[in-house]
């Protein structure tokens, strides 16, 4: 009887599954096994709690299929989007096409190619379901809308201006009624921002620009108005979203003018920083500020990541990050107060941390014309690869990234415009860490061997796993609890998005990208 | 990409898992700028050996000139590009970008100097802002009449329809090609502004004190235990500019050029493998990670190995003193190395 009670709960969960829609109660709870938005689901935590894959027999993991993606060389088929999973078929994009390929075969089912109107083609993250349509951002600034069963396109909305140059990236994330979409470029001094998208027509509910009202309070933190509303902060990142908070997270990216900062004296709200809004009306909550007056353009948007914890005994709704400017946060998610900030890789450029633990920039790291050394690099300790937090060990895992570069001022004006400097040269070395998130301190850390630093993001599951890139083009799997390397496979090519998983007709499978090459393993139990 | 020699290596080494090579083909840049790029991608994680690194820039400098055709369609699904420069390498903005003339921005610039720059500043990024705001003329840059024009479709009616100008004129007795002209030049200080403008490049770095370099040099640094100004640097300031002098001290794996010289080869890491039955493998690495270890040994002879409890490795890397010096040296020591070494004529 109860073997046939579950049976019947597991054909409802797959008959939702299975009429190629979502609805909200699907995403606000994600069924185990299922993988229905970039990030998995809502929290950001990358946690699967699928156990066949297990540190026991992930030795005999095999390769189930691969697809090779074809829209022309290099970066215009880097996968570094994360697939979605809605009833067998995988949904992935790089910049202008997105793919429904079989999540049991990898054969392709449809294929949607955007003629593209310009705008960077740097990366692409992926898409977001809701119902029959998917959503994705292109390069020249739409946000387009795609059925599902065919790739025909239902409409497109713009959500940005090209001639500032600003492009579209990131995979839009759906709450309820809400398709909130972000912006990317820097190139210009531009002000950032998110939207709200009606998803079943596109248009726009909110925007909510990244920096303060004029007038307000946190405007002091800019010289001008004028300093302030071209002031940058793009909005590239992933975001998340809890539904018992109702509230949206995200990050925001760099100041502008980025590395000759001579004309922007101040805080720079809300740059560097992790922001709350309420998805239903784009008010914001509260802003925590990684990086004040930032000069070396360390983006905070890494994926703000939600999870429950206990810190001095209390449980605590928390949000934590690994941030591009080489420091690790962990606040109250409910009220953004800080909780714990910790240094998770070298970096030279603070003089220590403030009362609310926030790094105090050190001036003498600011670019000079002269160079100055400085760490981590301009692509920073973490960067745009998801990290993972395991329920199970409680460990937040990165691939964190050592490096230096020399900073230089090329313009030494006193109203320097966009980009009056940059970061030249450089040495890096990465390892991959498990940081305990009540002390920012890392329970185990692997390097790993070479330089460079793998882009690549990061899977934990409940089988007491780790999955992880290395600067050798390897795909490893890690013991969760103590990081001892278990299995390895050479891809070829560097992992460039974040892995997935799920589970299919009683199969675990995990899915990843390396350059142009989307590979599906699976565990064979027989 | 036009079939040159180093096509194939820009092709494996760029296009290979990053970004293909319509994105290089947007502009033209000098041999300085390209290297700048290539230096850039290097530390984002470009993989090629220096001599590849070195035909790449051979390539773009070559193909892709100050007086280089961007390639039709660069972007993709845009439109044919006719002559002139666009945003730039990365492909920012639309597809169908104002593609700048330079001799008429050379013209532009002319006229403006003459006509606009007092309230709009030389640089076109706005009036001096102690100056009242009435008197203070607009930041051009960042304006959306520019920034969506294209050949003058904006910025000549707009001035048309009457705009002051420093003669005591009116602008609307510009004539169409005179706007034209104000808008390549405009165009022009716009794309400057961009990540990758190429325009603005690093300035006199050399700031520091020869003496104290020496100084350094031969004390806390420990730079004279392998090197010496009598020996291998001999001369070293005039084969390299200051600014590869201090890049290649600092980051000898990731090579800055200069002046044109031919890369340098640099000192390989030595790898040592005992197997198991005691025998050596020795050799120079060629890759090494948690699982394999790969080397050439003296014969030239490539030998792989797979790592194992009773296989030791060992590694030896010349530069490893560059890489813990890092921790340590202050940006003053830097500046005074560079102009130590830089003394060396």
């Amino acid at each position: 009887m109860k073997k046939l009670f579950f049976a019947f709960l597991g054909l409802a969960l797959s008959t939702g599954l299975f009429s190629q829609t979502l609805d909200m109660s699907t995403l606000a709870k994600p069924p185990a096994g299922s993988w229905p938005m970039y990030n998995g689901d809502y929290s950001g935590r990358r946690f699967s709690s699928l156990t066949r894959i297990n540190s026991g027999n992930v030795k005999n993991l095999s390769l189930s299929w691969l697809y090779r993606v074809n829209a022309g060389p290099g970066l215009g088929s880097n996968v570094s989007s994360t697939p979605v999973l809605v009833d067998g078929v995988l949904y992935f994009t790089v910049p202008d096409h997105v793919w429904a390929i079989d999540a049991r075969t990898g054969r392709e089912i449809w294929h949607h190619a955007h003629e593209s109107k310009g705008g960077i083609h740097l990366g692409n993250r992926g898409v977001g379901v809701y119902g029959q349509w998917l959503y994705f951002e292109t390069p020249d600034c739409n946000l387009v809308a795609l059925n599902l069963k065919d790739g025909k396109k239902r409409w497109q909305t713009s959500i940005c201006d090209p001639d500032q140059m600003y492009f579209g990236s990131i995979a839009p994330l759906v709450i309820g009624t809400h398709v909130i979409t972000g912006v990317s470029g820097d190139d210009l001094d531009i002000p950032g921002y998110i939207e709200s998208h009606d998803p079943e027509t596109g248009a726009r509910q909110w925007r909510f620009y990244t920096h303060p009202a004029p007038g307000s309070e946190e405007a002091k933190s800019w010289p001008s108005t004028e300093a302030m509303v071209h002031g940058g902060g793009m909005t590239w990142g992933s975001s998340t979203y809890d539904p018992e908070l109702n509230l949206l997270y995200f990050g925001t990216g760099n100041p502008q003018p980025v590395i000759a900062g001579k004309a922007r004296a101040g805080d720079n709200l809300y740059t560097e920083s992790i922001i709350a809004v309420n998805p239903d009306t784009g008010k914001m909550a509260w802003y925590y500020q990684v990086s004040p007056h930032d000069t070396h353009d360390w983006d905070a948007n890494e994926v703000p990541v939600l999870f429950d914890g206990v810190i001095d005994g209390k449980p605590r709704k928390l949000v934590a990050q690994a941030a591009r400017n080489g420091y690790f946060f962990v606040l109250d998610r409910t009220n953004g107060k800080h909780v714990v900030t910790s240094k998770f890789t070298k970096a030279n450029w603070a003089k220590g941390l403030n009362a609310k633990g926030q790094p105090v920039p050190d001036p003498a790291k600011d670019p000079a014309k002269d160079g100055v050394l400085v760490a981590p690099n301009q692509a920073g300790a973490a960067n745009w690869p998801p990290a993972s937090f395991s329920p199970q060990t409680g460990l937040f895992y990165v691939n964190a990234t050592d490096a230096y570069s020399v900073y230089y001022i090329y313009d030494d004006d006193e109203k320097p415009e966009g980009w009056g400097g940059n970061d030249r040269g450089g040495w890096s070395k990465s390892t991959l860490k498990a940081l305990d998130y009540k002390t920012g301190k890392a329970k185990w850390e692997h390097p790993w061997e070479g330089t460079g630093g793998p882009r690549s993001g990061v899977l934990s599951t409940a089988g007491n796993l780790v999955f992880a890139g290395d600067p050798s083009n390897n795909l490893v799997a890690l013991d969760a609890a103590t990081g001892k390397p278990l299995w390895h496979t050479n891809l070829g090519a560097r992992m460039s998005n974040g892995p997935m998983t799920y589970e299919l007709d009683g199969s675990q499978y995990l899915v990843l990208a390396a350059g142009d090459m989307v590979f599906g393993f699976v565990m064979n139990e027989k | 990409m036009p079939d040159a020699p180093g096509r194939a290596v820009v092709l494996q080494v760029c296009g290979s898992a990053c970004h293909g090579p319509s994105v290089v083909t947007g502009a033209g840049r000098s041999r300085d700028q390209w290297t700048a790029v290539v230096n850039q991608m290097v530390a984002r994680g470009a993989k090629g050996s220096d001599a590849e690194l070195g035909q790449i820039i051979n390539y773009l400098s070559t193909q892709f000139g100050p007086g280089a055709t961007p390639a039709a369609g660069a972007k993709g699904g845009g439109p044919p590009a006719s002559t002139g420069r666009g945003p730039g390498p990365l492909g920012s903005g639309a597809a169908d970008s104002h593609l700048v003339d330079d001799a008429g921005a050379e013209r532009g610039k002319t006229l403006f100097a003459a006509e606009c720059s007092t309230c709009h500043g030389q640089k076109a990024r706005g009036g001096n802002e102690a100056l009242p705001a009435a008197q203070r003329g607009s930041d051009l840059i960042r304006s959306l009449v520019v920034l969506r024009d294209r050949y003058g479709s904006l910025v000549s009616p707009f001035l048309t329809k009457g705009h002051p100008m420093r003669s005591g004129g009116d602008a609307k007795s510009l004539t169409a090609a005179q706007a034209g002209d104000l808008a390549h030049f405009l165009h022009q200080r716009v794309y400057a502004t961009l990540r990758n403008g190429g325009e603005l490049q690093i300035q006199n770095i050399l700031s520091g004190d020869p003496k104290a370099g020496l100084l350094y040099f031969s004390g806390a640094g420990k730079c004279s235990s392998c090197h010496a100004a009598t020996g291998d640097f001999a001369g070293i300031g005039k084969r390299y500019d200051a600014v590869t002098l201090q890049q290649k001290f600092l980051f000898p794996r990731t090579v800055a050029f200069g002046r044109g010289a031919p890369p340098p080869s640099i000192k390989p890491a030595h790898v040592t493998v005992t197997l198991a039955n005691g025998q050596t493998v020795a050799g120079n690495l060629v890759s090494l990670d948690d699982f394999n270890v790969a080397l050439r040994d003296a014969e030239g002879n490539y030998r792989s190995f797979t790592i194992q409890p009773q296989i030791k490795v060992m590694k030896q890397d010349p530069l490893d003193a560059h890489v813990a010096l890092l921790d340590e040296i202050s940006d003053k020591n830097i500046h005074d190395v560079v102009a130590y070494l830089e003394s060396l004529k």
